[in-house]
This record gives structure tokens, C-alpha cells and sequence, in this order.
């Protein structure tokens, strides 16, 4: 009986690019996070912010039925870029939107890291940046549902119930800046929640630390400015830096007395350093010492 | 042959003691202390920084133990306490079900509310280490000048002992929530920093419906001024009363997860 | 011979998901197999007669007591799950040793145990290197080691030869016959009927949820052989080989495909028919690419058996 010699042979099939390899990630990321019945309860919640500031807008333009709104009030339903800045930036929406992150993007790569489902993505006709665009876009897709979109929606119907546009002649530039501030906040929370999912296999470690470190950087400023009573100290703050950076965009006056390049530039080194560690961290191979 | 040992405390101690042994040793060697232990020493460096300011700035004017005290609840008691309970705590009964670890520790001949138990138990002592290597140092640093007055060794005292009553306390909640719910972390950090914050702003009873006030009744009130953004409306408790309170939840919870542990069906799964 | 473990209606859903449905037996000290394909229920029945989860409906007793919640009986049992998890950062020796300090163990037993356990699986070589840096091999012999390092009268092995190179496997499946002469009772499951073929006579048929049959290997082997077996051989001349075995008795049917380079024989004696073919190769010139038995997995032998 002859054996027949066996070796590799050149494949010289045509290589098919998808146009958006990533996309089947992003898809299963969105589902898996649609699939936990507590986050399909917890996330219609935190629309009722962009709710409350929807029937602002219907107030402010029809402040002759509301009488009995006098003072501050009357103030508040000033429909201006500060109003967007006030929605996109108070620390409340910050605080949904961390946990929004917690949900969605906590295990993003570390039940990854977790199954070794790494060497498995990697093996197909995908490169790292797909990977992680995959990934960043399962949370963009879901910071823009709070941020993006409502903001747009706000300005919108704001020109629907005003029936004029006024409104949009005044401020042009308004549009531009609720996409620019919600691609900083879903830029920024996205490299820092993949950065730290990216650290542990552990997904309540994950969750815990996305948490603790944004809470934390609060807690270290306000301990600082007690004692160095200096606007520099809000640097170490995460939600001071968005805050800063976030009322420039919308050309209002910063909460902070240091330029907003500063904040801006904290924000764009975290993003930088955990795009470093993720591209360290993110392997096909993993090596065991 | 079957070894018979029911009724006998000494083979239940046993049982935790060796859970404890194996945990304590396991938890001291695990990444996520690292971690913690370094997220813990983070007041030092906070210390560190504000001393090394007054020296060179001058202003040398505010106590150390003032800072120090501050640094307890700002950081301690309404921070790191509560993040290292909330991770430790539902990691006793979490990290065997995610894990998929529980069939080593359920097929062996010791009660499943020794495993709760002893994990707590080796948990709650690394957490407490953890704290108290950071206060101390903290304390060392901030009192560098003060270091002879006995006064300011009392106030480390009952401040450690406070914070380990409030890491003993936690820590049983969360191993509690950790073995009742999936989703441990979430429903933890809800607790932690929404209902434990939120409710102290009522007046009256309301706030002892949380663990932080029986732990603020054992701590002086803060004046107001510097830190006042911790102020809310303390109406504290007796320190019996409040001791008393902390050892009573400690105890529910501890037996609610032993109970759960034992009785609960844990399907392990994917 | 009394009974070690009985079942009586066992049944057990995972949601509306049917994982066991009425299952009573006995089991006797012995190697007993527990057959079945993926899926079939295996290892819902080994962790019920461990109590690890509480049956829907009927009852398990271990030695005439229950099993759940009773951590006595665990003296007594040892068990190596399937899945492939264990605490990672321990090396192999701290994970032994910190496993048999729950079984109340003086220091020294420990020890000693633990070196016997682990040279049992041939680990002791490696018993300092943390686990995660274990082959699947190694981990699959450290979960069998686990399981009989306190020395049980009743060893419950899951899947244990998954993940092992045949050299191993043949080593695990000695071990586990070694212990036939000790009056002790091993259960062991796997989906791959050599395998258990290989440790023991006695088997238990499983299939969706079901005892499907039990008793002596060999009944089972019967019903299996009173089944058609189909073999193809992809090779350089199949008119020709299918020519010189078509008159053999045992030979039911022949099919070429449409390629002519392949043919697909039934047989009703696969083994005759494997000893006549290399001669025929040989003797023929046939150039060979491939042999294979399309239906030889134990998913075909149920489907044979459940008449699909």
C-alpha cells in the first residue's frame, strides 16, 4: 500500500475584506447587554433625565399656560446652549452614564481575557483595531442613546415648538457642539472602561474599579482643594475635566479659573495611556510564566 | 467509613478554620488584593503630599489630627471601607459560582455555612490589614510633629477600631447580597453610595436604616468649615446602641448567607 | 451485593429544560460506565447522586442516607467534575493539599496524601507550577487527583480521560481498573464508547435524560451489532477493491460515488471486514486516501438503538 505524501499547499483563494469586520462584535456586545434582564429594567431609566428635559422645552415655549413658574424657574427654562450643557454635563447624567459603562462595558474584554476567546477572534480575518472598534462602539452605541441623541433630539424640538428658526440662526453652531461634547464623553468612558476591563479576568473587579476610580479622583479633589485651595487641583477630578471641557464646547463660562486645554489634555492622556495598555494588554498568544 | 462529628462545635470551628487558612493564603497571594492593597495606600500618598505642602508652603497651621480625622471618613468610611467590603464580601460566595470552583469546596466533608464562614472571616481579615496599614501610616505622617502626645494615639485607636467594625459589618452584608443575587456589584454599589448616602440627609430615625450611621455615631461630629461637604444631619446614637446595632447586622447577614449557601441551588453555568 | 447508590424516579428540568426524567437504579461496588452523548444528561445524574443540585422529583441515597447537605458522606466521595475550572494562581500541590485540609487531616496525612495523589497522575514534577500554566492534560489528571487523594470508597469521575493524550488516558483508565479489586464504587462518564469499554463490562445507557439501557457491555455490543455498520474508503480504484470483497457474506451493500473515487460498504461484521482490507490494498496496488466509519460515534449507536 502506498502512502500518499501529505504537505501544505498555498491557499490561492481570493481573500474577502467585510467592510466593517468589527460589526459582528458590536452586534453581540449590544444583544448580550439587551440579554440581562436587570439592565433591560435599569436602562428606560436613565432616559427620564432627557424626559424631564424634553418637557423643559415644551414648557419654555408655552410659559404664558405656567403662571405660577416665576424666578429661578423661569430662568432655568432659558433655552440656551447652557441648557444642553447642563443636561450633557451635570454630574447626574455622569453618574448614569458610568453605570451604563458598568453594564455594558465591564466585561467587555475581560470575559474575554476570562475564556480565552482572544486567540479565537484573532484567528480570523480581523485586525486589533477592529477589535477594538467592536468594542468602543458597543458603548458609543449606548452613550449615544443618552447623550447624542437626546441633544439633537432637544435642539430639534425645540425648533418644532418654537415653529421658527430663530433659534437655530442664533446658535449655528449648537449641533456641532452636542456631537463634539457626546464623541469626547463616549471617546473618553469608552477607552476608560476598555482600559480597565482590560486588566482582569475578574468582571466585578472590573465593574468595582470603573466605579472606585471615578469616585476616587472626586474624593482626592476634595480633600486637595480643602487643603491647596486651587482651581489646579480639579485637574485630578474626572468629572471636574468633562465639566470643564464641556461647558467650552457649549461657549460657556468654566466652572474652573484654568484653561480647559488643561482638563482637555488630562482627558486625551488617559484616553492615550489606556490606548498603550490595551494594545499591550490585548494579545492573541497568551504567554504563561 | 463516614466520620461522624454532628453536634460537635470544636469539628465545626475546624471546618472554618481550615476554610479560613486556605482563603486567607489564597487571598494574600490574588492580583485583586495587589491592587486593593495599593488602592489602600493611596491615603498615605494623599498624606504624604499634604504634610510635604505644609512644610515648604508654611502653612503648618492646621493640626494633623484634624486632616487625619477628616481623612477617616472622606476616604475611609465613605469610600475605600465600602469599595474593599463590596468586592470582598460578594466575592465570598460569587467567585465559587462565577468561578465555577463551588464542586471542590461542596464535596467535601464540612458544612457549607463553614465555607461562608471561614471565607468571610479570612476576607474581612485581609481587608481590615489593608485598612490599617493605611490609616497607620497616614496617621504617622500627618502627626509627624505630634508623635509624643498619648491624646493622639486614642483617636488612631477608636478610629481603626471603628473602621474595622464598619469592614466586619459590610463585608457580612455583602457576603449576604453576594450569595442572594447574581448581580452583586450593582445592587452593592446602589447600596453603598446611593441608599447609605441618601438616607442620612433625613432626620430622625430614617438614618438608622443604614450601617454608615451606626459607624458615624462612634466618630466625633466633624466641624463644619473645611470638609463641610460631608455635613449632613447626624443625629447619632448611644455607642452601646450603635455597637450593639453593627454586631446585630453583622450577625443577620452573616446567618442569612449561611442559610442561603446551604439551602440555595447554585447551577453553575457558562 | 447491596446496593451503594439508589435513585428512585430521579427527574430534574433546568427551567423547562428536561436534564433527568425518572431515573431509578441501583449501583453496586464496581466500575460502573456511564454512556451517553453530549447533552444526554450524565453529568446532571453524577452531580444528583452528589448533591450538588436538589431533583425536581424522587430521591438519591448514598449508602441509605441522603445526600444533599449531608457533608459526612463527602469523607467518602470523591468527585472530578467535567468542566475545566479551578483557582488558577495555586500551584498544583497547594491545590491538593488546601482540598484534603478539609477533610480534617492531621499536617503529615496531608502531605503524604497529597505526594501519593499526585504521583498517581505523574504530576509531581510539575506540582510547584501554578495551575494556569497547565496543559489541558495536566489539569485533567490534577481534577482526577483531587478526587482520590483522601482515598474514597466512592469515586465519581466526570469526563476524566477528556483532554488526554492517549498515553494518558491509557494511564487514567489503569488507575481507575486498578481500583476494581478494592470494593470500591468508581462511576465513571464519557461519551466515547472504547473508553468505557476499555475500563469496564458494566454500563448504563443514557439519552436524553433517560435510561436508555444498562447491564453487561456486551448486550449493548449486540444490539449494536445487529445493526448495519457503514465504512467509506476514498481510494485510486474503488470498482475494483468493491470487486474482490462483494462476495463476502457480510458485505450488505456497496455505493460508489459520483466521483468513482469513493465507495460506501455496509457491513454487518466490521471487524472481518478490517482485517480482509489491508491484504486487499496490498495485494491490489490500491493507493489508499482515507478510511473512515461515518456512523461509528455514539450518537449513530442511539440513533440505531432509539430505531431513527
Amino acid at each position: 500500500m502506498t502512502i500518499k505524501e501529505k504537505g501544505y499547499s498555498h491557499w490561492d483563494g481570493e481573500f474577502l475584506v467585510r467592510k466593517f469586520p468589527w460589526w459582528p462584535i458590536t452586534r453581540y456586545g449590544i444583544r448580550l447587554t439587551f440579554q440581562r434582564k436587570f439592565f433591560r429594567l435599569a436602562f428606560p431609566l436613565s432616559l427620564l433625565p432627557a424626559v424631564f428635559f424634553l418637557g423643559l422645552i415644551y414648557v419654555s415655549e408655552r410659559l404664558e399656560d405656567f403662571p405660577f413658574l416665576k424666578g429661578e424657574i423661569v430662568q432655568l427654562l432659558e433655552i440656551s446652549p447652557n441648557f444642553f450643557k447642563t443636561y450633557l454635563t451635570q454630574g447626574f447624567m455622569l453618574f448614569i452614564m458610568l453605570m451604563i459603562v458598568i453594564f455594558c462595558g465591564a466585561s467587555l474584554i475581560s470575559d474575554d481575557l476570562k475564556h480565552n476567546s482572544l486567540q479565537l477572534y484573532f484567528s480570523r480575518p480581523l485586525k486589533k483595531k477592529d477589535y477594538f472598534l467592536g468594542k468602543i462602539a458597543v458603548i458609543v452605541f449606548f452613550l449615544f442613546i443618552i447623550t447624542l441623541i437626546p441633544g439633537l433630539v432637544f435642539f430639534i424640538m425645540k425648533l418644532v415648538f418654537s415653529g421658527s428658526l430663530k433659534f437655530f440662526l442664533s446658535y449655528p453652531w449648537l449641533p456641532l457642539s452636542i456631537i463634539g461634547y457626546s464623541l469626547i464623553l463616549t471617546g473618553f468612558f469608552s477607552f476608560y472602561t476598555l482600559f480597565l476591563s482590560s486588566l482582569s479576568k475578574n468582571r466585578r473587579l472590573v465593574a468595582i474599579l470603573i466605579f472606585g476610580i471615578y469616585y476616587l479622583s472626586e474624593i482626592v479633589y476634595l480633600i486637595f482643594r480643602s487643603e491647596f485651595r486651587s482651581h489646579y487641583v480639579s485637574l485630578v477630578s474626572l468629572r471636574a475635566n468633562l465639566q470643564q471641557v464641556g461647558a467650552h464646547i457649549f461657549g460657556q463660562k468654566t466652572p474652573f479659573d484654568i484653561s480647559w486645554i488643561f482638563s482637555f489634555l488630562v482627558l486625551l492622556g488617559i484616553c492615550v495611556f489606556a490606548g498603550f495598555i490595551l494594545k499591550s494588554k490585548v494579545k492573541g498568544v497568551e504567554i504563561v510564566k | 467509613m463516614i466520620q461522624k462529628n454532628t453536634g460537635k462545635l470544636s469539628f465545626f470551628l475546624s471546618s472554618v478554620k481550615n476554610v479560613y487558612s486556605i482563603f486567607l493564603f489564597m487571598g494574600r497571594r490574588a492580583k485583586k488584593t495587589k491592587i486593593f492593597f495599593l488602592l489602600s495606600f493611596l491615603p498615605v500618598v494623599i498624606a504624604f503630599i499634604i504634610k510635604f505642602n505644609q512644610i515648604f508652603s508654611g502653612r503648618g497651621n492646621v493640626r494633623g489630627i484634624y486632616i487625619f480625622s477628616n481623612l477617616i471618613i472622606v476616604f475611609y468610611l465613605q469610600f475605600l471601607i465600602l469599595i474593599l467590603a463590596l468586592f470582598f464580601g460578594t466575592s465570598v460566595g460569587s467567585e465559587e459560582i462565577e468561578g465555577q470552583t463551588l464542586t471542590y469546596l461542596t464535596t467535601r466533608p464540612i458544612p457549607k455555612s463553614a465555607i461562608i464562614l471561614g471565607k468571610y472571616s479570612a476576607y474581612t481579615t485581609l481587608v481590615i490589614i489593608m485598612m490599617a496599614v493605611g490609616v497607620l501610616l497616614s496617621f504617622f505622617i500627618l502627626n509627624l510633629n505630634n508623635l509624643g502626645r498619648f491624646s493622639l494615639y486614642k483617636i488612631l485607636v477608636r478610629d481603626v477600631v471603628v473602621l474595622a467594625l464598619g469592614i466586619i459589618c459590610y463585608t457580612a452584608f455583602f457576603t449576604f447580597i453576594g450569595t442572594f443575587l447574581k448581580k452583586s456589584i450593582l445592587v452593592g454599589l446602589v447600596f453603598s453610595f446611593g441608599w447609605e448616602n441618601v438616607i442620612q440627609y433625613f432626620p430622625g430615625s430614617t438614618q438608622r436604616f443604614s450601617i454608615v450611621h451606626y459607624l458615624k455615631s462612634l466618630l466625633p461630629v466633624p466641624r463644619t468649615g473645611r470638609f463641610s461637604f460631608l455635613m449632613f444631619r447626624l443625629e447619632p446614637s448611644p455607642d452601646g446602641l450603635a455597637i450593639f446595632m453593627l454586631f446585630l447586622i453583622t450577625a443577620i447577614f452573616l446567618s442569612l448567607a449561611c442559610f442561603l449557601f446551604s439551602y440555595k441551588e447554585y447551577i453553575l453555568e457558562d | 451485593m447491596k446496593p451503594i447508590i439508589e435513585t428512585k424516579s430521579l427527574s430534574k428540568w433546568y427551567g423547562n429544560v428536561l436534564g433527568l426524567s425518572d431515573v431509578t437504579l441501583q449501583i453496586e461496588p464496581g466500575i460502573v460506565g456511564i454512556l451517553g452523548p453530549n447533552g444526554a444528561g450524565k453529568s446532571t445524574f453524577l452531580k444528583l447522586i452528589t448533591g450538588q443540585i436538589k431533583p425536581n422529583i424522587g430521591i438519591v441515597r448514598v449508602k441509605g442516607q441522603k445526600v444533599r447537605n449531608n457533608y459526612h458522606l463527602f469523607s467518602i466521595i470523591g468527585f472530578c467534575p467535567e468542566r475545566d475550572f479551578f483557582y488558577e494562581e495555586m500551584t498544583g500541590w497547594q491545590f491538593i493539599i488546601s482540598l484534603l485540609k478539609l477533610h480534617h487531616f492531621s499536617p503529615s496525612e496531608i502531605e503524604s496524601r497529597a505526594q501519593k495523589a499526585l504521583e498517581i497522575v505523574e504530576l509531581v514534577e510539575d506540582k510547584d507550577r501554578v495551575i494556569r500554566s497547565y496543559s489541558r492534560g495536566m489539569r485533567q489528571r490534577l481534577k482526577v487527583a483531587q478526587a482520590i487523594a483522601h482515598d474514597p470508597e466512592i469515586i465519581v469521575l466526570d469526563e476524566p480521560l477528556s483532554g488526554l493524550d492517549p498515553l494518558g488516558r491509557r494511564k487514567i483508565i489503569h488507575l481507575i481498573k486498578s481500583y476494581k479489586g478494592e470494593g470500591r464504587t468508581i462511576i465513571v462518564s464519557s461519551h466515547v464508547l472504547p473508553e468505557i469499554e476499555a475500563m469496564t463490562k458494566r454500563i448504563i445507557l443514557i439519552h436524553q435524560g433517560k435510561i436508555f439501557a444498562q447491564g453487561d457491555i456486551h448486550y449493548i455490543r449486540d444490539l449494536i451489532d445487529t445493526h448495519p455498520h457503514i465504512i467509506s474508503i476514498k481510494c485510486s480504484d474503488a470498482r475494483m477493491l468493491a470487486s474482490k470483497f462483494i462476495h463476502q457474506d457480510y458485505v450488505l451493500k456497496v455505493h460508489f460515488s459520483s466521483s468513482n473515487d469513493s465507495l460506501l460498504i455496509e457491513t454487518n461484521n466490521r471487524d472481518k471486514l478490517f482485517s480482509l482490507l489491508p491484504s486487499l490494498f496490498i495485494e491490489n496496488k490500491i493507493e489508499v486516501d482515507e478510511i473512515t466509519s461515518p456512523d461509528d460515534n455514539l450518537q449513530a449507536v442511539f440513533d440505531y438503538l432509539v430505531g431513527k
